[in-house]
């Protein structure tokens, strides 16, 4: 049984998808969704529970694995080529072919040092990212059988894209899990491009030019990082004559000679984590459904960059790399947080706030303390749960009411009232204590104490994310005062019961922020930095640090207590009344309108702050992309010097 | 700590300080009026306003914005016992923005053009004051080498010679938080002043705007004993500190006139904020103390 | 007394409302504000805002215009509260008694508490109106009354 999960949770899926291609019945096609997203959670849970384990699938019949990837390997890049090629993009076409050159060149001339013998090691990060991919990524893919029946009702395609639509999702799922749990940089490569090109083609899904062209930059930007990729590879298969070169858990083990590879690999987690100065495809990825923007672009997909950086942490250890990568993930976190004031597009606020936590994950990894590892690993865990649960209440309202501007939500609350329960619940996750992204973030803020650099970009970082959080939540709950919404809403059954589990498990994770500390948390810091108990304990009530402590569990019931009270106080008559506009009652049936001139409506229009003055992208695009290369190229230097 | 003394500090911060911080709320009001050549109510007179503000009937206010403010004030209760506990400063700080969260929140749900435009500007407040507190708190770890309060008590020196910036940003946290000149551009504390319909409150009334005013009575000890900390020991010594800054903050309120919020944000983050981060340099730099 | 009477007392938060005035009776209003008479020291405070104050001071005579802002205003305040009418006019149209456009005083409107007399009003006369109606307004019932109430107490 324990031999059989890695291949459920890695095989299981991709099988899947190829059936989802052949049986184009939307029956069949739900069927098989449920049926991989079932056996990816049993699969992933039997994981967690079986814990630290390593497994080499055997050979398949009489053809060894390495050749499967080997082929796989082949059929993707041509596959990279004949795509930039149709698409008529050069930039992309010589990425590709850099990449088709570099891969024939490693298979020539080094092909006999790939061969894998040690395939998978299971350690605690690993587990916790299937976790992720396996529980998040299910629900998502649940999620969107109905999302994609009413996006199909909008965007009319003949015939129908659906099958295509579910059968890379599930491939992704696979790429996914095998890209967490792979020992080996040779394999993490296959999975590592297969998810890239799953992502490239979600993107392209509606087929519009701007779909397209987003499409196309996702292309070449996530090819720059797999070209670093390879370079990494091709540098250590020359600089490692012995077999088993690749090997995750020996290269990054400790301080490692090869810093160069290292830092190629932080630069392609930069690129698939969209870090400044890629953050531009992430952006341009919102055009997808918004399952793709849940799934891949803001709880998994993304989320194999960081981890990519997690794994290289202890590797890197005190050295001037990672400084800098510190440096730059910090740099992101500020930038991007600011520029989302300025957003009034939910799905792009979202999007800017991914990056944004993204780069505080790579700068805590780049801080590379005990107490930092554990931040970045949190804040990995958190980030996920309850962005998802955002991405998918901001597509349930995006079909409603047929926009993504913020604007057009104002009060929401009194049309959709639950998923805009569900979307406050989700922006208070990820925004107050004692909920588990501010804890991350909090033990973030500690362990950049010494720092003075991070330590101000995070702090300056942290004030702009309040600001349009809480504006958000601002517009869809404004409401005329003497109005009640009535909690009454119309969603299908399948919206309804995968947001509320992702909503249930936000908040329950957050609870057990403590046993999370302890679970995965902590073994994975133990390993990496082989340190004891330098990061966190965590004990039942509180966690604590050397330097401070926080009372997850006094929090927790003050919370409990106080929303208690603030229901009771809530709960009494309330009189009827108008808003006060002067004194001016507003007029009949109207809005917001009292009497103007000639005694007819004149409407109030109130609005959200965007600062576009302060805070507009054109006025920080130039110095955040010169500021990003800057820092990348800087640590390529730092790693060569 | 043991639980007896536990309790005593809970009954202190739950209890005994928002008694002090109401007669604070009415020498404010008094000294205010003195400045301003009046006689001004009696110090007692914020007890009289709850009174009277909960004896209203009809509640106007929606049921989330009440439920937000009720939230508001638990956060200035938790913050507050928390600093008593001598817990972490950086999560009491968070505790504290979770209150300025709900305020905020409660001010949007009511869509009205002055709770609009006032929120707009308690948003830009908090995210001038916010950085400034927490620099504040990393300022007194790189001196104490922890972040719990109860760490800065056992100082035997205060921290507010090494750390002279922080007390003037004080001035400022003090300035905006207490609703005060040239900082009170979402709603003036200064009763007679109605800047903007005092904002983010113009659609609460009665025993909801209770709330808000018992809330001030957990803010003001809780501002104070934030200042006391620069100067631990004696702990008089960080109460008159805290006193000072509250008296400094009322005479600001009183020369200055009310400016812009783009003039506040440019302040904050031109001048407060660059001011904090100079001082934290200074501490790096000369790093003593600490772990 | 008890001490919800007393609160209510000691915490008058006044609205003022300018219903077509010539100004007059406002200037002596806002001059209760300062150092001369200094109202604050009874804890009365000048409000912009209908929801948070418990008396009403109106002056004018409350023309067609405005007449609906009056009423709209009364309603948006909590009860228990009270309308103090400042200046002959307010009482009972004064100057303007009988005009085409007028109402011809706040009590065509709304119930008024207190008629404060005057062309224009003294300061010390509108403080004790204040006083006199905060009388009846410490007394009033608990539980939310119906309907208007006729005008009672006079200065
Ligand atoms: S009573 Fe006299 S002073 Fe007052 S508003 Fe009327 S005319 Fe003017």
């Amino acid at each position: 049984m324990r031999d059989l999960l890695i291949p459920i949770l890695v095989l299981s899926p991709m099988a899947g998808g190829a059936l989802a291609l052949i049986l184009r019945g939307r029956a069949a096609r739900s069927a098989l969704v449920a049926l991989s997203a079932a056996a990816l959670v049993f699969a992933a849970v039997a994981l967690a529970s079986n814990g630290l384990m390593r497994y080499t699938p055997g050979p398949l019949t009489t053809i060894d694995w390495n050749r499967v990837v080997l082929a796989a390997d082949v059929v993707l890049l041509g596959w990279f080529l004949a795509l930039a090629w149709t698409r008529r993009h050069p930039g992309a076409f010589s990425l590709a072919l850099l990449q088709a050159v570099g891969f024939a060149f490693l298979e020539i001339r080094y092909g006999e040092r790939l061969r894998v013998t040690q395939g998978f090691v299971v350690d605690w990060l690993a587990i916790a990212m299937v976790l992720l991919v396996s529980i998040l990524g299910s629900a998502i893919a649940l999620y969107a059988i109905p999302y994609m029946d009413e996006h199909e009702r909008h965007h009319p395609g003949v015939p129908s894209r659906q099958p295509r639509f579910f059968a890379l999702i599930l491939v992704f799922l696979g790429a996914m899990n095998g890209l967490a749990l792979s020992n080996n940089l040779y394999w993490t490569y296959l999975f590592w491009e297969i998810t890239t090109l799953c992502c490239v083609l979600l993107i392209a899904h509606d087929g519009t030019a701007e779909a397209v062209a987003s499409s196309n930059r996702a292309l070449w930007m996530n090819l720059v990082g797999g070209c670093a990729f390879l370079a990494a590879i091709l540098m250590l298969a020359h600089a490692q004559p012995i077999g088993e070169a690749m090997a995750i858990d020996r290269l990054v083990g400790g301080p490692t000679p090869y810093l160069v590879p290292v830092a190629l690999l932080c630069l392609a987690g930069f690129t698939k984590s969209a870090q400044l100065p890629f953050q531009g495809w992430l952006l341009g990825a919102m055009v997808a459904p918004t399952p793709v923007s849940a799934l891949l672009h803001s709880s998994t997909m993304v989320k194999a960059g960081v981890y990519l950086v997690i794994r290289c942490a202890p590797a890197m250890q005190d050295t001037g790399l990672t400084n800098v990568v510190a440096l730059a993930g910090a740099f992101t976190f500020v930038a991007t947080a600011m520029v989302a004031i300025s957003q009034r597009n939910a799905k792009r606020v979202l999007a800017y706030s991914t990056i944004s936590n993204l780069g505080l994950i790579i700068a805590c990894a780049g801080l590379n303390t005990a107490m930092a590892v554990s931040a970045a690993v949190m804040l990995l865990l958190f980030h996920a749960v309850s962005k998802a649960l955002l991405f998918l209440a901001a597509g349930a309202i995006e079909q409603r009411i047929g926009s993504r501007e913020i604007e057009r939500m104002e009060g929401l609350v009194l049309r959709m009232p639950w998923t805009t329960a569900l979307t406050v619940l989700g922006v208070l996750t990820m925004l107050l204590p004692p909920f588990g992204v501010l804890v991350s973030k909090w033990a973030a803020l500690e362990s950049a104490a010494r720092e003075p650099a991070a330590m101000v970009l995070f702090v300056l970082g942290s004030a702009f994310t309040v600001l349009f959080w809480v504006r958000w939540i601002g517009r869809l709950m404004a409401v005329e005062p003497g109005r009640e919404p009535e909690m009454t809403e119309q969603m299908p059954a399948l919206f309804r019961w995968t947001m509320g589990s992702v909503a249930a498990l936000a908040v329950l994770l957050s609870l057990l922020v403590t046993q999370v500390m302890q679970r995965f948390v902590a073994p994975v810091v133990a390993s990496y930095l082989q340190v004891g108990s330098e990061g966190f304990r965590a004990t039942v009530a509180d966690l604590e640090s050397r330097i401070g402590s926080f009372p997850v569990l006094g929090l927790a019931l003050s919370l409990l207590i106080a929303v208690a009270l603030a229901v009771i106080l809530a709960s009494g008559r309330r009189a009827p009344t108008v808003p006060y506009l002067c004194g001016e009652p507003p007029a009949e049936g109207a809005e917001l309108a009292p009497l103007g001139p000639g005694d007819r409506p004149a409407p109030v229009r109130v609005s959200g702050t965007y600062l576009e003055r302060f805070f507009a992208e054109e006025r920080h695009a130039a110095w955040m992309t010169v500021g990003g290369v800057l820092l990348t190229a800087a640590m390529l230097g730092v790693a060569a010097l | 700590m043991s639980t007896p003394e536990i309790a005593i500090r809970l009954f202190a911060a739950v209890l005994l300080a928002p008694i002090a911080g109401m007669l604070l709320v009415g020498l404010d009001r008094r000294i205010s009026a003195r400045l301003q050549g009046r006689v001004g109510p009696p110090v007692t007179q914020p007890f009289y306003d709850l009174v009277k503000l909960l004896a209203k009937q009809g509640d106007t206010t929606s049921r989330f914005q009440t439920a937000c403010l009720a939230l508001y004030l638990a956060s200035n209760v938790v913050s507050l016992a928390m600093v008593f506990l001598g817990q972490d400063l950086l999560v009491m700080l968070f505790v504290v923005a979770f209150g300025a969260v709900a305020y905020i929140v409660g001010g949007f749900s009511a869509k009205s053009p002055y709770s609009q435009l006032g929120t707009q500007r308690e948003m830009l407040q908090l995210l001038t004051y916010e950085p400034l507190l927490i620099f504040l708190a990393v300022g007194i770890y790189l001196r104490t080498g922890s972040f719990l309060a109860a760490d800065v008590l056992r100082l035997e020196r205060p921290l507010l010679p090494e750390l002279p910036v922080f007390a003037l940003t004080l001035v400022v946290v003090y300035c905006i938080k207490l609703r005060k000149s040239p900082f009170d551009i979402a709603a003036s504390a200064h009763h007679g002043h109605q800047e903007v319909v005092r904002g983010p409150l113009s659609e609460v009334a009665g025993p909801s705007l209770a709330l808000v005013e018992l809330a001030h009575w957990y803010e003001l000890p809780l501002l104070l004993s934030i200042a006391a900390l620069l100067w631990a020991t004696p702990l008089w010594a960080g109460v008159l500190l805290g006193l000072a800054c509250l008296l400094a903050s009322i005479v600001v309120d009183n020369v200055a006139a009310r400016l812009t919020w783009s003039w506040m944000l440019r302040f904050g983050w031109a001048v407060a904020v660059p001011a904090s981060i100079a001082n934290l340099l200074y501490l790096y730099a000369t790093r003593g103390g600490g772990s | 007394m008890n001490l919800i009477q007393k609160a209510r007392m000691k915490s008058p938060w006044i609205l003022h409302f300018n219903a077509g005035s010539c100004n007059g009776c406002d200037i002596e209003i806002l001059s209760c504000l300062t150092p001369v008479y200094d109202i604050e020291r009874f804890g009365a405070v000048n409000v912009g805002n209908p929801k948070h104050a418990d008396v009403l001071l109106v002056t004018g005579p409350v023309n067609r215009r405005n007449e609906r802002v009056l009423r709209n205003l009364y309603d948006q305040m909590l009860d228990p509260k009270i309308v103090v009418a400042v200046g002959t006019c307010a009482s009972s149209g004064g100057v303007f008694q009988n005009c085409y456009n007028c109402m011809g005083g706040v009590d065509k409107v709304i119930p008024v508490d207190v008629y404060v007399p005057g062309c224009a009003a003294k300061p010390e006369t509108i403080i004790e109106g204040l006083i006199l109606g905060l009388e009846k307004l410490a007394k009033m019932p608990s539980k939310p009354k119906k309907g208007a109430q006729p005008a009672e107490a006079r200065t």
